[in-house]
C-alpha cells in the first residue's frame, strides 16, 4: 500500500504558500515540497497537522493506495 | 508581541566571539581568529534561510530545529556513516592480523575518520537531493 496525498491541490485550493503552511505546522519549505511529490512519508501527527492547518478532513488530503501488482 | 530571532542571533555572536578568542589564546594570528570567528557568525547567519532547519523564534536560543525530514535524513546519514567507518576498521584489522602487524598507525585511524565524516556529509547531500 502507498500513501497518497491531495496536499498540494489543497493547499492552492486556501490560498496558502508552502512556506505559510510550512510554518504553520513548525517544518521547513522543503518538507512542505517532499510531502507534495510524495518522496517524503510524514509522521500521523504531521499529517494530522497539516489537515488541522489547512481545515480540510484527513481522508481527503491523505488515503491509501494498493501498489500495482507486478505481473 | 512578535517574537524575532535576536536571542539566537546574540547568542551565536557570543559563540563566534568566544571561539575567535580560544583560537587567539592557542596561539594563532589575530587575522586568523577574526577570520574564523567571522566565518562562523556568517554561518550562523545564513543557517535560518538555508532551508535546513525549521525556525521557531519561541524557542529563544535554540531557534533553529530539524524538522521530521531532516532528522531522518540526518539519522540515515549518521548511519551509514557509522557502517562505512566500522567496515573500514574490520578490513584494517583483517589486514593487519594478515600481515602480522602489533599495532597500527594513527594516521590509518585518521583515515577511517576522514571516510566517516564524508560518508556522513555525502549521505546527507544525496538524501536531501533525492527526498526533495
Amino acid at each position: 500500500m502507498n500513501l497518497r496525498n491531495n496536499l498540494k491541490d489543497m493547499r492552492v485550493q486556501k490560498n496558502k504558500t508552502q512556506e505559510q503552511l510550512a510554518g504553520a505546522v513548525g517544518v521547513t519549505r522543503q518538507t512542505i515540497i517532499a510531502i507534495e511529490k510524495e518522496k517524503f512519508v510524514p509522521s500521523v501527527k504531521l499529517a494530522l497537522e497539516l489537515a488541522h492547518a489547512l481545515d480540510a478532513p484527513f481522508e481527503t488530503l491523505f488515503w491509501l493506495e494498493k501498489a500495482e501488482e507486478k505481473k | 508581541m512578535k517574537q524575532t530571532l535576536m536571542p539566537y542571533y546574540l547568542s551565536r555572536a557570543a559563540f563566534s566571539i568566544a571561539f575567535g578568542l580560544l583560537f587567539l589564546a592557542t596561539g594563532s594570528p589575530w587575522w586568523g581568529a577574526l577570520l574564523l570567528g567571522g566565518l562562523l557568525l556568517a554561518l550562523f547567519i545564513w543557517a535560518p534561510h538555508s532551508g535546513r532547519y525549521a525556525v521557531h523564534p519561541e524557542f529563544g536560543m535554540t531557534a533553529l530545529r530539524r524538522d521530521e525530514r531532516t532528522q531522518v535524513i540526518n539519522d540515515r546519514a549518521a548511519r551509514n556513516a557509522f557502517v562505512v567507518s566500522m567496515l573500514l576498521l574490520g578490513a584494517i584489522a583483517v589486514l593487519a592480523g594478515a600481515s602480522g602487524a602489533i599495532s597500527l598507525s594513527l594516521s590509518v585511524l585518521r583515515l577511517v575518520l576522514l571516510a566517516g565524516v564524508l560518508t556522513y556529509f555525502a549521505s546527507d547531500l544525496w538524501l536531501r537531493k533525492t527526498q526533495q
